[in-house]
């Protein structure tokens, strides 16, 4: 047996040794670490100092709390809550059973017509916001050249002014969000269902069990976890909903439809109350952290994954 | 010259839920020159990581590893003149069989002709010219298995490293690749380090066999020397099919007493076991080492046990027939025709010859 | 009986999903037909469901009134840009968590992941005051492209797309004497193609579809996209029904023409990195 090699560890420097063996892991994160360093850590450290400050261009003056107060003495804020939380319930448990149900049947087609429908449902969320909103305006418009005055007119009822009534302004947009692309919702849905195993609905033909309570006991709780992704997806979306309201009612009338989100936009960038603005921000920021994290612990409790 | 060594080296892994797991913990070993040295081991049992850590693709946490005559532990794979085998094959899907096998050699910007020489070279060897521009997915399960070792071979290595390269298989084809990279290895005239959770495998591939449990090598030795002489409990329960058997008994005087039997300890062992008096042992016997009474044996028919026969599996070259001593469960194989059936008393014999002795508390050989 | 039960169910299923299809596509039909439907005056002007005559006129009146090409053309470069650098940056990052090691792999992961959270109206004042104020990038591609070169979900669903990929071919293109960067371009990229297909085709309809953040620091007219163009033709011009349905025709149909030119990606995409439940 030959004798050891005579050679003793190379010595190297630490810091190099670090480099060589993880350098390039560094390296192929390295472009969004920076720009999340620069385009959301800073934002948000910034933003959160400007909540504090008269914000100005020349020089900002420091004033505590006084935003946040002014805030919550402002009814337009409260009312921007009050319809973005509507705005949330009328649209997110509705487009989820509408969603489901649309699944639910598409899945008792054959292959070929699940396609068409899947692809038919899914067409709306390519055109843009601003694309839906310009249409959606046309369809609403106050006169009886609106489609949708037309077709109530059908039915003998006078044409009304949608989106220009407050009783009716915020409803127009919950209802176009309604009419909405599925598509995304129905395809992780149809994904779900055709990962059930047969062998479940055999079990539960073999024991008896109604068709309904195939559904409550098997298919349901199996499409937790999609249901509660879209729950979660749609909650944040919906509170952050924008486009639709700058282009079709800019807030009003009478900020009947004056979303949160809006709110912040309009604070900022009409009356250029920048730090005002921020405050309100970190309000629907904390709002949608408090909710997010409610869900991902039904998320870690309740799924797999 | 392609030595491998390892001194004292030690892996550990940190686990975001466990804390900190020893994969290998301490292990000391000389693989020599041309030598086919297999490990072997239960899954999660350190081999793998040790192939690795041969070929640079887990650092150690300490210790030094050497291949040939130098310390490798800060080369990179490439830098340390070895070649690997993969499990799965690792073949790159979206090139040919060509592209896979030249892969390496482009990246280390060797002559075109070069190359090309080495990929039929070892196309040849292998029998994969007609696939040679085929993709590997058009390939079969034994095919694919070729272009890995063929991609190793190209690369000229000093030393070969097989991670359970025949797992993927079939039965039948993993006993013609057993025997193909046999001939291999005489061919190559390599070093070969191969991993395997088979001990079939190991004991036909291996000139030496190290068998690992828990991160510890438990046993490095010729395949005879491991069946013949296991040093603990764990290699001769992990080394032989069906396992050892083990039977507790009590030493008292020249007599070893087991529920339901006592048997004279014979004058070669009484040296040996002359420590244990009054003490608990462990008894190891072979299945194969336990015939029927009925049946002709060369051997010394003293050592009887009788017991109640609990299943009999008749495999057409020898039946396995299972029963209790104590509250453990024996199998003895034995001749097909020896009687037999469940619920029967039937008369084994032990051969004596062929027993091992175990220290219960260290559960290591002791030796007689 | 139970086929008939069945067979009624197939009857129900299948009345319900037309009439939602119909439902759904109403809106988009009536931006098509209501942008090759025209008369002289427009008040008095009500579009049919089955027009008698088509015309062109709308368009030209669209095209005619405003800076559309410039638009598209703006669309198309910024869409391209983003999905390039975005289809590259996070493969190579989603690359990096979820198959190298390196101290600081999952905590920083997770404070990107975590940032998703953050609505974007947070962010957005101080990242127009450093656009616009600080780095003074008002009006540019630039600052259009700046905050969308990587996103952040981007990097997760390529993350959960390279997990999937064996670890061992990254082990045996170690052994085969393959650089880092090259086992990325060379053996993951190739793997990962359907992967980095369903992001560059999302990426690129999100940024042909984006419009706040260009909305807010372009200001003339020649920098707007598509998006931010066809809403400032609907702030200015409201009347002209025609020629609004033929600027949104103009805005969608070029997604449209892709969604159905690639309709398997966008089907089957939407499924990678979401729940696996």
């Amino acid at each position: 047996m030959q004798t050891a090699p005579a050679q003793t560890r190379p010595s190297r420097p630490p810091m190099k040794g670090y480099l060589r063996e993880y350098g390039w892991a560094y390296l192929f994160i390295l472009a969004p670490v920076l720009l999340f360093l620069i385009f959301t850590l800073y934002p948000v450290a910034s933003a959160f100092l400007m909540s504090f400050q008269q914000y100005s261009i020349m020089g900002s003056e420091w004033i505590g709390a006084d935003n946040y107060t002014r805030m919550v003495h402002d009814d337009v804020f409260w009312k921007s809550m009050r319809n973005t939380v509507i705005f949330t319930l009328g649209t997110v448990p509705v487009n989820i059973v509408i969603t489901y149900a649309l699944s639910f049947f598409i899945f008792q087609m054959k292959n070929k017509w699940q396609t068409f429908f899947k692809a038919t449902m899914y067409l709306p969320a390519v055109a843009s916001g601003v694309t839906i909103s310009v249409v959606w305006l046309a369809i609403y418009d106050p006169t009886n050249a609106g489609l949708l005055n037309r077709f109530i007119g059908l039915f003998g009822l006078d044409p009304v002014i949608w989106l220009g009534k407050s009783s009716t302004a915020l409803f127009s947009l919950i209802l176009m969000n309604w009419l909405g692309s599925h598509g995304a919702g129905i395809i992780l849905y149809l994904a779900a269902m055709g990962g059930i195993p047969k062998s479940l609905y055999e079990a539960a033909d073999i024991d008896h069990a109604s068709g309904w309570s195939k559904f409550w006991r098997i298919t349901w709780p199996l499409m937790k976890p999609t249901t509660l992704y879209l729950l979660v997806t749609g909650v944040i979306t919906s509170f952050q909903v924008f486009i639709s309201v700058y282009l079709m009612t800019q807030g009003g009338p009478n900020f009947a439809t004056t979303t949160i989100a809006y709110l912040i936009y309009s604070t900022a960038f009409n009356f250029y109350e920048f730090g005002l603005a921020a405050a309100q921000s970190f309000v629907l920021a904390a709002l949608i952290i408090v909710i997010s994290i409610i869900q991902f612990k039904y998320f870690s409790s309740d799924v797999e994954y | 010259m392609a030595r491998v060594e390892f001194r004292n080296i030690r892996k550990e892994f940190v686990d975001d839920n466990k804390g900190t797991f020893t994969a290998v913990a301490g292990s000391d070993f000389v693989i020599n020159d041309k030598e086919f040295v297999v490990f072997v081991g239960p899954s999660g049992c350190g081999k793998t990581t040790s192939l690795r850590m041969i070929a640079g693709l887990e650092r150690q946490t300490s210790g030094d590893i050497i291949i040939g005559d130098r310390v490798v532990n800060n080369l990179h794979p490439k830098d340390r003149d070895i070649a690997m085998v993969f499990q799965d094959y690792a073949l790159y899907p979206h090139m040919t069989i060509r592209e896979n096998l030249s892969f390496g050699l482009k990246n280390l910007k060797k002559p075109k002709a070069y190359i090309e020489q080495k990929v039929s070279q070892a196309a040849s060897i292998l029998g994969l010219e007609s696939m040679i521009d085929r993709k590997p997915r058009e390939l079969s399960g034994g095919q694919r298995q070729r272009v890995a070792v063929g991609r190793a071979i190209v690369r000229d290595p000093q030393v070969f490293l097989f991670d359970e390269p025949l797992s993927n298989l079939d039965a039948k084809l993993r006993v013609q690749m057993r025997v193909e990279l046999s001939e291999l290895h005489k061919r190559l005239e390599a070093t070969i380090v191969y991993v395997t959770h088979d001990q079939v495998e190991a004991m036909t591939l291996g000139e030496r066999i190290v068998v690992m449990n828990n991160g510890i090598i438990q046993q490095i030795a010729s395949p005879t020397e491991l069946y013949a002489k296991p040093q603990n409990m764990f290699v001769a329960g992990f080394i032989g099919s069906p396992p050892m058997n083990f039977i507790d008994v009590q030493k008292e005087g020249n007599l070893l007493h087991t529920e339901g039997g006592i048997f004279t300890i014979p004058d070669s062992m009484a040296g040996a076991l002359s420590h244990y008096d009054n003490r608990h042992l462990i008894l190891g016997i072979r299945p194969e080492h336990i015939t029927g009474e009925d049946m002709p044996a060369t051997t010394n028919l003293d050592y009887k046990y009788v017991a109640k026969i609990q299943v009999v599996e008749h495999l057409g070259s020898e039946n396995l027939v299972y029963f209790r001593v104590g509250n453990r469960t024996v199998t003895a194989k034995v001749h097909p025709e020896t009687t037999g059936y469940p619920g029967m008393d039937k008369t084994f014999i032990f051969n004596f010859d062929k027993v091992h002795f175990f220290d219960p508390e260290t559960e290591q050989r002791i030796d007689w | 009986m139970k086929s008939k039960s069945k067979v009624i169910m197939l009857i129900v299923a299948s009345v319900i999903l037309i009439v939602w299809s119909v439902l759904t596509i109403i809106p988009m039909y009536w931006m098509l037909i209501g942008s090759v439907q025209d008369t002289k005056s427009a008040a008095s002007f009500i579009p049919k469901m089955i027009p008698d005559v088509l015309s062109v006129a709308p368009y030209e009146r669209f095209f005619g009134k405003t800076n559309v090409m410039r638009w598209l053309f703006n669309s198309l470069l910024v869409s391209s840009i983003l999905t390039v650098t975005n289809v590259f940056l996070a493969s190579l990052a989603g690359y990096a968590f979820a198959k190298l090691k390196f101290p600081g792999n999952k905590a920083v992961f997770w404070i990107l992941l975590s940032t998703m959270m953050i609505p974007a109206q947070v962010t957005l004042i101080p990242l127009y005051i450093l656009m616009i104020d600080v780095f003074d990038l008002g009006n540019t591609y630039t600052a259009i492209l700046l905050p969308g070169i990587v996103s952040v979900g981007n990097i997760f669903l390529m993350k959960q797309y390279m997990s999937s990929l064996p670890t061992s071919l990254i082990h045996a293109a170690r052994i085969d004497a393959c650089g880092e960067f090259g086992i990325f371009w060379k053996v993951i990229l190739p793997m990962a193609k359907p992967g980095l297909a369903v992001l560059a085709i999302f990426t690129f309809v999100a940024s042909w579809n984006d419009f706040f953040w260009p909305f807010l620091v372009t200001n003339s007219t020649e920098m707007r996209t598509i998006q931010v163009g066809l809403a400032s033709f609907v702030y200015a011009d409201t009347t002209d029904f025609g020629a609004l349905m033929a600027g949104a025709t103009v805005a969608a149909l070029p997604m449209m023409i892709l969604f159905f030119s690639l309709q398997r990606y966008f089907l089957q995409g939407i499924t990678i990195g979401a729940v696996k439940g």
